[in-house]
């Protein structure tokens, strides 16, 4: 079901048009980075760490160099001794150097003829190490005696949202309820594997990878290098469902110095275990709280404490806590911290909801402890405390330094305070009661709606937030390019991972310009062609993307209407319109000229035909008004006491994306995002090894994810659509919302189900022995 | 080196392989055909599925040798660009992916569901697709697109 409305307001926006590559990915013919060769490319393979934390002290490379079809390898000694780092310190390091810091850490890579070569080579490279100890849990680094991952240090500072006084709120509450909770770590676990082929020419490198970031993936490959970026040409290609696995990794890298030693084109495609365990993941995390609630059911003080585990090469020291907007901004007094620490794990960094599926998952817990002291129904709860359109924004520091207050220097260019642009979780929480049933089915704290021998059904519903795109990190942009036969192509640097956004960005242009989606085609990869972007991460790309597609469009459709009401319309450019690729007058349609003809025809005062590119006059505009997405998800359950084993029955996901830029595409985000969430919550964590960290479920035989058969058929996706005053048409970012509701949802429903609270996967193993049973 | 005949797609293909080698890589490397996806290489994603002797197997499976006086059919094989088959047209008007990897393997056992039960349920759906992983979490569309499918197929007289 959707309550749709831009449907109406529009012609292109919110039409729910089958995605552009959707014929190519049917036939199979869609080529991923794992699809492509190269005249004259040789094969890479990298040799990886088997200990936790070693030095190498000898590394002899002649018995693999002189294997026959072997052409080269790369060990630290031939790669820069310079630090490379990827956007919110998602990888901080040299691509390689005298260290491992986890097992699978790339220590060598060879170039050979083919990939049996290859392999064979990598055996024969002599390794010796001095085996250092090393530490696998965030709480035993932070101590001062323990093994050091980094020379920075494994302990970050903690990252502080802070505001009122929150010893003074609990003080004043009238009920204080505490908490905490224990996440594993969630894998990707990519559908499909990633490849990476790099080819020097002269002092030119271009990459071509399934990347989110192409944009990114150039600036670190300069930085990596020493080298100016216009010596780097990415050429993103689209990938399996990413999640944030595949944005750029030090794997690019190597294969990048392994193309300039041996100046062929090289590419190192990656096995599903290195996947699985050598790239990145969501990371280890703790949490500890604490929350105030006066009688009348609003909250006083919220107070928490995170830990994340950033493995060895990650260097976060926040994650994107917009769960402390949701339930701050009508909150006095806050107090959120979180602490990044190294460990010799595999490198952690940004998934799918970063910080709020996790995070934010405990804030819901808080929310619902102090539920139970109160006594109060968790939907009545949410809908007093939630945060309202225009209210303070207290997670906006993070997006612009670690000060509450605007630098001296912004003090011109940005406001002092931020403020919400809009919510309609309201509504989604009346409407997805509503639709869920929810008065009826909730029969209060601790209570099943049904026991049938062992098995004991409830129902759970929970929030989630997250931002839409994060508005410092460079000047995210796109230009649209008008051809001589009316048809045009919008550059915009995106990632292609099955969030279709190439589709709903092309509408936004198409919307703007005036003219059929069918001419419009989308250059989302090649960083030659593209501006800078920040990629498809953080939900970039439907808002900030999307308002740069409009402004780029805008841009075009100024020119277009000016050199028509020069020469061709007779009027002022406002008196004139451009729709199905006809430009005319408002007042007069008959007085028209086709996009075409302007294109082609030359232009009197030029004596050639126009040049029509259109680019945004700025960047992202500095606003003290932001957008975030939000959903409300309601479940119910099935605990079967005897097995541990918990079931989904029934899944109502609402969702407030501002305007639906394509409907469907929406309900594939929303429900896609229930299922990873919902698998995290119920089977998804690597399993590490205690005394190695290596992981011991590098694979879909033992990481579980959910199947068809594992969620609800009876689903439902719920639309309330804000209109976002600072979005594109309204719209906002939509795939990572979606992810955070889970979690909660379901643990709330197993509580009424069974009256326990669980850590994060909730396994057959903790249910029974939260019951006691084993 | 050994030499293998294998029909593919109606096609005849003659070719040099060594006797270890997998039927996913020698169809999807050897005879470039990229709808066999190939992921988990152990049989337990789905991405590669064809259909043998018009049953789904997945590719990674099987070494090459073994495929020999069988007739395969890739996605290649159903339908192409220009002339999708009622099982791809269903999926692209349905939204029935997102990132695509799964889809040929998904569609392929899609045809033989609907050649042996063409009035599944959504849960007979979900189960018969339950060797398949969609990491995006498309399922409730796929089970849309295979219904549409079904209707599309039965208006066509069972179709191809």
């Amino acid at each position: 079901m959707a309550g749709n409305n831009a449907k109406d307001l529009f012609s292109v926006v919110g039409k729910a048009v089958p995605i552009k590559d959707a014929r190519e990915k049917v036939t199979g013919s869609l080529k991923y980075g794992v699809d492509l060769s190269a005249s004259g490319m040789v094969y890479g393979k990298i040799l990886r760490s088997p200990h936790a934390h070693a030095r190498i002290t000898r590394i002899d490379s002649s018995r693999a160099e002189a294997l026959p079809g072997v052409l080269g390898v790369v060990t630290y000694k031939d790669a820069p001794d310079l630090v490379w780092e990827v956007c919110w310190h998602n990888y901080r390091g040299h691509i390689l150097d005298d260290r491992a810091r986890f097992v699978g850490d790339e220590v060598a890579a060879v170039a050979a003829v083919d990939e049996d070569i290859a392999n064979q080579a990598v055996k024969l490279i002599e390794v010796d190490y001095e085996i250092l100890p090393g530490v696998f849990d965030p709480e035993e680094a932070m101590k001062p005696d323990a093994p050091r991952v980094r020379v920075e240090g494994n302990a970050r500072e903690p990252y502080i949202v802070n505001w009122g006084d929150v010893d003074k709120g609990i003080k004043e509450s009238d009920i204080v309820a505490e908490a905490s909770m224990n996440f594993a770590s969630q894998h990707q676990a990519p559908i499909g594997r990633n490849a990476c082929l790099a080819e020097w020419t002269g002092e030119r490198v271009t990459m071509w990878t399934s990347t989110q970031t192409p944009s990114e993936a150039r600036s670190g490959i300069a930085m990596a290098f020493g080298i100016p970026i216009n010596k780097v040409r990415v050429i993103g290609l689209p990938s399996g469902c990413s999640f944030g696995l595949w944005w750029i990794n030090n794997f690019h890298m190597v294969t990048v110095l392994l193309a300039k030693k041996i100046r062929r084109p090289v590419k190192i495609e990656l096995s599903q275990e290195e996947s699985f365990a050598a790239v990145k993941r969501r990371h280890l995390e703790r949490s500890r709280g604490r929350i105030g609630c006066r009688k009348d059911g609003t909250i006083a003080a919220i107070d928490i404490n995170h830990i994340i585990d950033n493995g060895a090469y990650g260097f976060k020291d926040d994650v994107g806590f917009f769960s402390s907007e949701l339930w701050g901004g009508r909150c006095p007094n806050g107090h959120f911290s979180v602490q990044g620490v190294s460990t010799n794990l595999v490198t952690a960094g940004c998934m799918r909801g970063v910080g709020d599926v996790t995070l934010g998952a405990f804030m819901e817990r808080l929310l619902d402890m102090a539920s139970i002291k109160l006594e109060i129904d968790p939907l009545e709860f949410r809908l007093k405390n939630h945060i309202r359109t225009g209210d303070i924004l207290h997670n906006i520091y993070d997006e612009f330094g670690h000060d509450y207050q605007t630098p001296p220097e912004w003090e011109d260019k940005f406001p002092p305070m931020f403020h919400l642009t809009s919510t309609a979780l309201h509504e989604c929480l009346i409407k997805g009661a509503e639709v869920f049933g929810w008065k009826k089915r909730w029969k209060g704290w601790g209570k099943p709606c049904a026991v049938e021998g062992p098995k004991r059904r409830a129902v759970g519903m929970a929030t989630g937030t997250h931002c839409c795109g994060v508005a410092p990190e460079g000047n995210t942009s796109a230009i649209i390019r008008i051809h001589s036969d009316g048809s045009a192509t919008l550059c915009c640097s995106m990632g292609r991972h099955g969030q279709g956004s190439e589709t709903t960005q092309a509408q936004i242009a198409a919307e703007t310009l005036g003219i059929p989606l069918d001419q419009i085609e989308v250059e989302a990869g090649d960083t030659e062609v593209c501006p800078w972007s920040h990629g498809s991460i953080a939900s970039t790309t439907a808002y900030r993307t999307g308002l740069m597609s409009k402004a780029a469009g805008m841009d075009a459709r100024r020119q277009i209407l000016e050199i028509a009401a020069r020469h061709y319309v007779k009027g002022e450019p406002a008196q004139l319109d451009i729709k199905d690729s006809v430009i005319y007058r408002k007042d007069d349609p008959s007085q028209n000229i086709s996009l075409e003809e302007l294109m082609t025809e030359l232009l009197p005062d030029a004596v050639t035909p126009p040049v029509i590119i259109g680019r945004p006059d700025h960047a992202m505009p500095p606003a003290d008004f932001l957008g975030r997405q939000f959903s409300a998800h309601f479940v119910e359950v099935e605990v079967d006491i005897e097995t541990g084993q918990i079931k989904l029955l029934d899944y109502v996901a609402t969702q407030d994306s501002g305007t639906a830029l394509n409907p469907k595409v929406l309900e594939n985000q929303i429900i896609g995002g229930a299922i990873v969430g919902s698998g995290f919550a119920l089977v998804e964590g690597l399993v590490f090894d205690e005394k190695t960290g290596k992981i011991m479920n590098p694979n879909f035989l033992d990481y579980k994810v959910l199947r068809a058969p594992d969620f609800p058929v009876r689903s439902e996706t719920v639309f309330c659509e804000s209109y976002d005053p600072v979005g594109p048409y309204g719209a906002k970012g939509a795939g990572e919302a979606p992810i955070a509701a889970p979690i909660p949802a379901i643990s709330q429903a197993v509580y009424n189900a069974i009256g326990i609270w669980l850590d994060i996967p909730m396994t057959p193993e903790k249910v029974l022995k939260g019951l006691g049973k084993i | 080196m050994i030499k293998l005949k294998l029909m593919v797609n109606d096609n005849r293909h003659e070719l040099e392989i060594e006797p270890h080698e997998i039927l996913s890589d020698v169809l999807q490397k050897k005879l470039g055909l990229t709808g066999v996806r190939i992921s988990c290489g152990k049989g337990e994603c789905g991405a590669c599925t064809i259909l043998l002797d018009g049953k789904p197997v997945p590719a990674c499976m099987m070494l090459a040798m073994q495929a020999e006086g069988k007739e395969i059919l890739t996605i290649e094989g159903l339908g192409n660009y220009d002339n999708l088959h009622p099982i791809q047209e269903a999926f692209v008007e349905e939204h029935g992916f997102q990132c695509g990897f799964c889809t040929p393997g998904v569609i392929l056992s899609t045809k033989n569901l609907l050649e042996t039960n063409p009035n599944s349920s959504p849960s007979e759906i979900a189960m018969s697709l339950s060797g398949h992983i969609c990491r995006c979490g498309a399922y409730p569309k796929i089970i849309k697109s295979v219904q549409k499918a079904a209707e599309k197929l039965e208006k066509n007289n069972g179709g191809k």
